[in-house]
């Protein structure tokens, strides 16, 4: 059969193929990407968009869980000082019930006290982080408890016994507040109004009612130590939660390496294999010309 | 005497051949590299005897013949026009893919997971101003992507408009110089002479036609016929018929016989290729963003005005347009943009719930992870996006790859048939060049004997 005397066009071909081959490994290697564009490999990049996405997601139940631990730590110091300055109205109320060594300019001076007091939970009660109240509810833009200007000692909740809930996982949320409602004006232990008895015992001397306002601000006390719980385990479920999305992420990260990543020792090998079929088709292609028949024909 | 003159007249003769056969040699090597170009050969016959009794017999040039193998040269113009047309897919295809990488920092795909999370990061504060504002901008973010992949899909079908009216006009230049041709070769042929030349160059035009556009030939009485795969005459005889463009009603240019829009009926070569990512994959690409955006939109327009905004306003609108009561999708990808003008307008709260409430942005957050459009999650809508792209793309390459394969192996059995061999054309020229020699050694003796004749003649004349 006769051959085809030209082959040039063949070697061209060759030589392009080659070159294609090398320039493509080289792209691998110097982007650590197996798949650069989508037609690469359709189907994994199809699915790189899914997994950028849960990876996004995961950043950001991260970031939210984050901002909610800032918050809710936030409350529960708020909540601490709360409970310390229960304490101390405590204390006082069991000193001025020991009728035996108190007289009533005593008594006066540990209303005068409590009255500092009551004024500090006022403004722990309002306590705000990046400019929203903490506790009142659903209600962040406005002070929750207000000082009843009418009635003294008065302190009126303004906010909403509502809660937030914030997803931190794929299908995942906790509540975000607790309203103040539940902590310091629940109806059967609250805590202003504990602390309004207990002055307003002081000043008239009433022994019993100092009796009977230690046991309301005790149970107001038992009251902000269980709102306290909601904090401390919603606190601890988003740190148990964020170590979960790192390694999720971790998970993401290495499956995402799988579907698109360069395996270098591949691409290393084509680069090589590449080059060393573009020499030896050029040194072919080099010797072929070499000799015609015309050379020996004089 | 007869027989040595005889003998002087076919030596004549066979000079005269060896001359022509070493002019075809010479025609074979000067075109060694033209293309369209077969390589010809003398073919030879005994002539008429003459002499005495009809021992002498010369040669005779019976025909010049061009090896070409039509049938050969017809797949190599289908596999040409085949391989064009998909290696012209991918190459047009490949701007917009980049729109739709992973890792693209401005893509659909990236821009919607920031929306989303913006969101989530809203409902953690959901008062919060400056994560209000983020929202915002996170939303245009959305709708710049949708715009600018719109838009660079649109360039591209734009490039592809010019390329078509730029192969249309080469495909009826080409027509034109095919009918020149064909009319060249029946003159020739109805005269009984040789058109191996016009035959070359028609060759060569045909394979140049093939690479822009797929076609049909016909042999018939009045010289090849050309349509298009779709049976609509480009060339009869000597007619060329041009195409023409026009603008359809899609804004770009269609292409039209006599007329007649055969647009969709045009396969194969670069323009098969344009016309086909043109009107199809990236006319397909265009309609599935536009749903996107549309019912993204709608979505979450849907969600915002069922809640309250932070001054407790019912929720308006969050993206303008699409238009709700057409229900129609076609332009929203270009047209998507934020309507609200403050960010205190973003509905977080349930109806009627207070500042703070985020009851309306879960809902909202939901979105991401509801079958929105057409029955996928956005994210599996762009993935959808990303994988037809690519694959149109990857399909098209291989297409190209294995055509290419098929043509290379077809090129080398077109060469082996039709292409000019230099060892070849060499040992015919010292053939034609050792006859060449033979017959004047012929004529020389013929003449030495013939002089040898005369002088016995003229030393003896009584004889």
């Amino acid at each position: 059969m006769r051959v085809n005397p030209n082959y040039t066009a063949n070697m061209v071909d060759l030589l392009n193929q080659s070159q294609q081959d090398e320039t493509k490994a080289l792209t691998e290697l110097s982007t650590g990407r197996r798949v650069n564009n989508p037609s690469d490999d359709p189907a994994a990049e199809a699915a790189m968009v899914a997994e950028n996405s849960r990876s996004a997601s995961v950043d950001q139940y991260t970031a939210s869980s984050d901002s909610l631990t800032e918050v809710l730590n936030t409350a529960d110091s708020t909540l601490s000082s709360v409970v310390t300055l229960l304490q101390r109205a405590s204390t006082l109320g069991v000193e001025a019930a020991n009728s035996a060594t108190m007289n009533q300019t005593d008594l006066n001076s540990i209303a005068n006290e409590l009255t500092g007091i009551q004024s500090q939970m006022l403004s722990l009660a309002n306590t705000s982080y990046a400019g929203q109240y903490v506790f009142g509810g659903t209600v962040t833009g406005i002070a929750p408890y207000v000082a009843d200007p009418t009635v003294a000692g008065q302190v009126d909740y303004v906010g909403n016994d509502q809660q937030n809930k914030v997803q931190i996982g794929t299908g995942l949320s906790v509540a975000s507040n607790l309203p103040g409602s539940s902590i310091f004006s629940q109806s059967s232990g609250n805590v202003f109004d504990a602390l309004q008895s207990m002055i307003t015992a002081c000043q008239s001397g009433n022994n019993s009612g100092i009796t009977g306002a230690v046991t309301k601000l005790s149970t107001a006390s038992d009251t902000v130590n269980t709102a306290r719980v909601f904090y401390g385990n919603t606190v601890n479920e988003l740190t148990s939660n964020e170590s979960y999305l790192s390694q999720e992420k971790v998970n993401i990260a290495s499956y995402e390496n799988t579907l698109v990543s360069c395996d270098t020792a591949t691409a290393t090998t084509a680069v090589t294999q590449a080059e060393y079929q573009r020499n030896a088709t050029v040194a072919a292609a080099a010797k072929m010309n070499q000799v015609s028949l015309l050379d020996y024909l004089k | 005497m007869s027989g040595l003159t005889s003998d002087l007249n076919v030596s004549v003769q066979s000079l005269l051949t060896s001359t022509e056969s070493m002019d075809v040699t010479t025609t074979n090597i000067s075109n060694m590299n033209t293309p369209g170009y077969a390589r010809r050969r003398v073919v030879l016959e005994e002539s008429t005897p003459t002499g005495l009794d009809g021992s002498t017999t010369g040669v005779d040039v019976k025909a010049i013949q061009s090896l070409r193998d039509n049938v050969l040269d017809l797949s190599i113009n289908a596999a040409t026009s085949q391989q064009n047309q998909s290696s012209t897919i991918a190459n047009s295809l490949s701007a917009a893919q980049v729109l739709f990488s992973d890792n693209a920092s401005s893509s659909i795909g990236s821009t919607l997971d920031s929306f989303f999370s913006s969101l989530q990061q809203l409902s953690t504060s959901p008062s919060d101003d400056s994560l209000r504002s983020n929202v915002l901008t996170a939303a245009s973010n959305v709708a710049a992507s949708f715009q600018s992949t719109e838009s660079c899909i649109t360039e591209s079908q734009q490039q592809m408009d010019q390329d078509v009216v730029q192969a249309t006009g080469d495909i009826n230049s080409l027509l034109q110089q095919i009918a020149t041709a064909n009319g060249v070769i029946s003159t020739a042929n109805n005269l009984g002479q040789n058109s191996n030349t016009a035959e070359d160059q028609r060759s060569a035009l045909l394979t140049q036609l093939s690479a822009i556009v797929g076609y049909q030939t016909v042999n018939s009485s009045n010289g090849l016929t050309l349509t298009t795969d779709d049976g609509t005459p480009l060339v009869v005889g000597t007619k060329a018929y041009s195409l023409t463009n026009a603008i359809s009603s899609s804004g770009f240019n269609e292409v039209e016989a006599g007329g007649v829009d055969i647009t969709n009926t045009i396969q194969g070569g670069n323009l098969g290729g344009f016309i086909q990512t043109r009107d199809q994959s990236l006319a397909s690409m265009k309609t599935q963003l536009d749903q996107l955006a549309f019912q993204f939109a709608q979505a979450v327009n849907s969600v915002q005005t069922s809640g309250s905004d932070e001054d407790g306003n019912t929720g308006v609108a969050l993206f303008n347009p699409p238009d709700t009561t057409a229900g129609n999708a076609t332009g929203a990808a270009s047209s998507i943009s934020v309507s609200l003008t403050s960010a205190s307008q973003i509905a977080a709260a349930a109806t009627g719930g207070t500042s703070g409430d985020n009851t309306n942005l879960l809902k909202m957050i939901g979105l991401q992870n509801q079958s929105i459009i057409d029955e996928a999650t956005p994210t599996a809508a762009v993935a959808n996006l990303t994988f037809s792209i690519g694959n149109a793309i990857s399909q098209a390459t291989s297409d190209a790859t294995a055509t290419g394969n098929i043509l290379t192996q077809l090129q080398n059995q077109q060469g082996s048939v039709e292409g000019v061999s230099l060892d070849e054309e060499s040992s015919n020229l010292v053939l034609y060049q050792r006859s060449f020699e033979a017959a004047a050694k012929i004529i020389s003796t013929v003449d030495t004997l013939m002089g040898n004749l005369l002088d016995m003649g003229a030393t003896n004349p009584g004889y």
